[in-house]
């Protein structure tokens, strides 16, 4: 755990303060994203916890213990550290790159050895080809990877992470988080991860600290500050979009009902009967291998009359053969699809079985549901 | 005789820079069209820049058609320009950003064109860096030739050697430091207001 | 040509006149690392970074006093002999040295620089094992255009009887011998040239093989 209390650093020469008596706990084993615009001072207060700079007043504790009381060097090997320009060092390989704070604890060859090979496969990248690379022969989106197996090596319970993607391009950062969030799920490190893109604030924190001229704003889980921002500053950092960046924080599984009703072809005729008895508000139309191949809602009844035609039905409920989806596609990305067949629902698919459906209906309570509702 | 040694060695540098310039520049931006020439060529300038000055000159007395006096000393100060000049040319043109040329060359420009208007003009804070230095070098070691028998500069600090007269050793290597680094100042003041706007070199 | 005179040259004077520069040459230039590198160290440690700067303008300027006038201005104070030559010459070979050597460690990353101290290594590993290995390159630069500044200088110090091969060009030139002229010369020429590749070919092989320039 870190705390900080009543951090405030001005730098030599200045007169506002760059961060302004700050005070935060970021608990064990959760990732904590530092979000505001440039110069808020989320550097700062993140260089602050590794001593790379030494605060004007206040305190911080790492797992209570005042950091000020340990050696710098000691600490800071005891801290894995990110920086958005990577820094590795061109005139080693990445071998030894990797193993540098391994070599400082003073880890016997062998073991630093087993080390790398085992990150470099955690970070996707072939030991055989990768380990005697020079950082001049690798890509960038290689050389951020390398720069955060090198901190991860030593195994530090503490990582700061400044920009750790910044110098890659969206889709490269977009796997490079994905991958990140999955290892996360295994080594349970508590992170500070600084960034100034609200996306991936909220894609990636489990708390979300909003910064503005050196002052914490707000402090809470993404959904607590997509809901329920603090003020005018926070929701226009967050943006119009506030409500459709809330969906992103939940999957179709969440909000899913069973499926109420299910009809073969032949049975066509009878759906509205069927549907009757089902109290069902929509009937997902299975072919003979057991696959869903579209469906027919109330609505449908309601415009058609009660005794259309099987001919019609079927042609409606083939329209909609694609308005299914995953259970763990984002709900933001069902939203789209709900607008883009222009329905109320969409099948939820398991493999090639209909599982369960959403509706339209469903998402807009989610969407302006607040957290503990 | 002080004022008579200053105008012979400033006559001397005068002449050694001008040539160099009209004949090392124009071979700059030659061998910048040809790699295997350029690395001769510059190879042959780093060898003669290696070739300690009392040498050269010693060297060039020698060949019959120089002998004692002015053109040897001149012949070798333009040969030693040629590493600064020659290379600082060369480097100066090659490095212009490839898209800028590219540019130029989806415009419609042609190779000349290219040369004249944009690597020319983008070369000249390497350029002139290259000159800054041919010039101050020339100025020292135009000293040097007092002892192939030129009268200038040089010849205050050699007869003082000769005759430990002191006041004549410190009077002429202060005059020639001092010349050197006016040169060099006012050549500096010069750069910035040459250098195209938007360009700033730093000088190593 | 005079062949019993360049005999003469070869045989008689070279050996010992050679012996004599090449030991002025390394004596001159281990001095000269030996203050510079520390000197250059120093200097861009964040305690005296502006005094740095300074430094850096003032061994700019030096540069520009031509090595006749350092070698001659010597003399008044030193007298004459191998002594003064010697310091005369290191003067010479500071000033590249040591501006290459804040140079190349200026030069280096502040990222590389940060990564490293946010990774526990202290100022000292920092400094042994990230700045001086990526500037090395540049001071070895640095190493190499004093040899040839001082092999060239050298040949001036005949004249405050430092001996060398200057010498040999003195004799040559006093007494109108091409011979003489030719052989001192000659050897000079060699030697820097000599020193100048061999330099060049280390700096080659120490530059990390990740700095492919
Ligand atoms: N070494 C320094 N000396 C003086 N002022 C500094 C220094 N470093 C940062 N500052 C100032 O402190 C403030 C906060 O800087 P900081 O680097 O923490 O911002 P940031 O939130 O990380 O911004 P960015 O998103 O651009 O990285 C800025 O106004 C900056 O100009
Ligand atoms: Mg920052």
């Amino acid at each position: 755990m870190i705390e900080l209390k009543e951090v405030t650093k001005i730098y030599t020469g200045q007169s506002v303060p760059a961060v302004d008596s700050l005070t935060m706990k970021i608990e064990k084993g959760e990732i904590c994203v530092f979000v505001g615009p440039s110069g808020c001072g989320k550097s700062t207060t993140l260089r602050m916890i590794n001593r790379m700079i030494e605060p004007s007043s206040g305190t911080i504790l790492i797992d209570n213990k005042n950091i000020k009381d340990s050696d710098p060097d000691k600490l800071r090997m005891g801290i894995g550290y990110v920086i958005q320009q990577i820094g590795l060092l061109p005139h080693r390989t990445v071998a030894e790159n990797i193993a540098i704070v391994p070599r400082l604890h003073g880890w016997p060859k062998d073991k630093i050895n087993r080390r790398v090979d085992e990150l470099l496969v955690l970070i996707g990248l072939d030991p055989e080809t990768t380990r005697s690379k020079f950082p001049s022969q690798l890509s960038g989106g290689q050389m951020q990877r390398i720069g955060v197996a090198r901190a991860m090596a030593a195994d530090p319970p503490v990582m700061l992470m400044d920009e750790p993607f910044g110098a890659v391009d969206p889709i490269a950062r977009n796997h490079l988080q994905d991958e990140f969030l999955r290892l996360q799920r295994e080594i349970k490190k508590t992170i500070v991860f600084v960034t100034h893109d609200i996306n991936e604030a909220i894609k990636m924190g489990d708390k979300i600290a909003i910064f503005n001229r050196g002052r914490l704003v707000q402090y809470g889980t993404p959904q607590d500050i997509l809901s329920r921002p603090a003020n005018d500053f926070v929701a226009d950092f967050i943006g119009y979009d506030r409500v459709v960046k809330m969906l992103s924080l939940f999957r179709v599984e969440d909000i899913a009902r069973p499926v109420g009703c299910t009809i073969e072809p032949n049975e066509l005729p009878n759906a509205w009967n069927k549907m009757q008895d089902y109290q069902a508000a929509v009937c997902f139309l299975i072919n003979s291998a057991g696959e869903p191949s579209g469906f027919i809602t109330g609505d449908d009844f309601l415009k058609q009359g009660k005794d259309a035609s099987p001919d019609v039905l079927n042609k409606i409920a083939g329209q909609r053969k694609r308005a299914f989806v995953e259970g763990d596609v984002l709900l933001r990305d069902a939203l789209s699809l709900i607008l883009e067949f222009n329905t109320e629902y969409l099948g939820v698919l398991s493999g090639n079985r209909v599982v369960g459906v959403i509706s339209l209906g469903d998402i807009r309570k989610h969407a302006s549901k607040k957290e503990g509702d | 005789m002080i004022m008579e040694y200053t105008e012979n060695h400033f006559s001397l540098v005068l002449a050694a820079v001008i040539i160099s310039l009209l004949l090392w520049v124009p071979v700059g931006v030659l061998i910048t069209r040809n790699e295997k020439l350029a690395s001769m060529v510059l190879n042959i300038a780093n060898t003669i820049f290696c070739i300690p000055s009392l040498s050269l000159f010693a060297v060039m007395v020698t060949i019959p058609a120089l002998g004692l006096g002015r053109r040897s000393a001149l012949v070798a100060l333009v040969l030693y320009s040629m590493m600064p000049l020659g290379r600082n040319v060369y480097q100066g043109v090659k490095v212009v950003d490839k898209s800028v040329i590219e540019a130029a060359r989806g415009m419609g420009m042609n190779s000349w064109r290219i040369l004249w208007e944009i690597q020319l003009p983008l070369a000249t804070p390497v350029i002139f860096a290259g000159f800054r230095i041919a010039v101050v070098m020339t100025t020292g070691i135009a000293a040097i030739a007092t002892y192939i028998g030129e009268r200038n500069l040089g010849r205050l600090i050699a007869e003082g050697l000769t005759r430990f007269n002191i006041e004549m050793i410190v009077s002429g290597a202060l005059l020639i430091a001092l010349i050197a680094i006016a040169l060099d100042t006012v050549l500096g003041i010069i750069e910035k207001q040459i250098v195209p706007k938007g360009l700033k070199v730093r000088r190593s | 040509m005079d062949w019993m005179r360049v005999k003469q040259a070869l045989l008689e004077r070279a050996p010992e006149a050679l012996g004599v520069h090449i030991v002025m040459v390394l004596v001159t230039i281990s001095i000269a690392i030996a203050i510079s590198v520390p000197l250059g160290v120093l200097l861009t440690r964040p305690k005296y970074k502006n005094l740095g700067v300074v430094v850096l303008n003032i061994l700019n300027l030096l540069q520009t006093i031509p090595g006749l006038a350092i070698i001659a201005l010597t003399m008044p104070f030193l007298g004459l002999g191998l002594k003064p030559t010697i310091f005369a010459l290191t003067v010479q070979g500071l000033l590249p040295i040591a501006r290459n050597t804040i140079a190349g460690l200026y030069g280096v990353s502040p990222d590389v620089k940060e990564a490293a101290l946010g990774m526990g290594m202290s100022h000292k590993k920092i400094l042994y094992e990230v700045e001086l290995p990526l500037a090395m390159p540049i001071i070895l630069a640095g190493v190499r255009t004093a040899t040839v500044y001082v092999v060239s200088v050298g040949t001036l110090a005949a004249y405050i009887g430092g001996g060398g091969l200057g010498d040999l060009i003195v004799t040559g030139l006093a007494m109108f011998w091409p011979e003489f002229l030719i052989v001192g010369a000659g050897l000079g020429a060699i030697l820097a040239i000599s020193l100048d590749r061999l330099l060049a070919y280390v700096e080659y092989r120490i530059t990390p093989p990740g700095l492919g320039t």
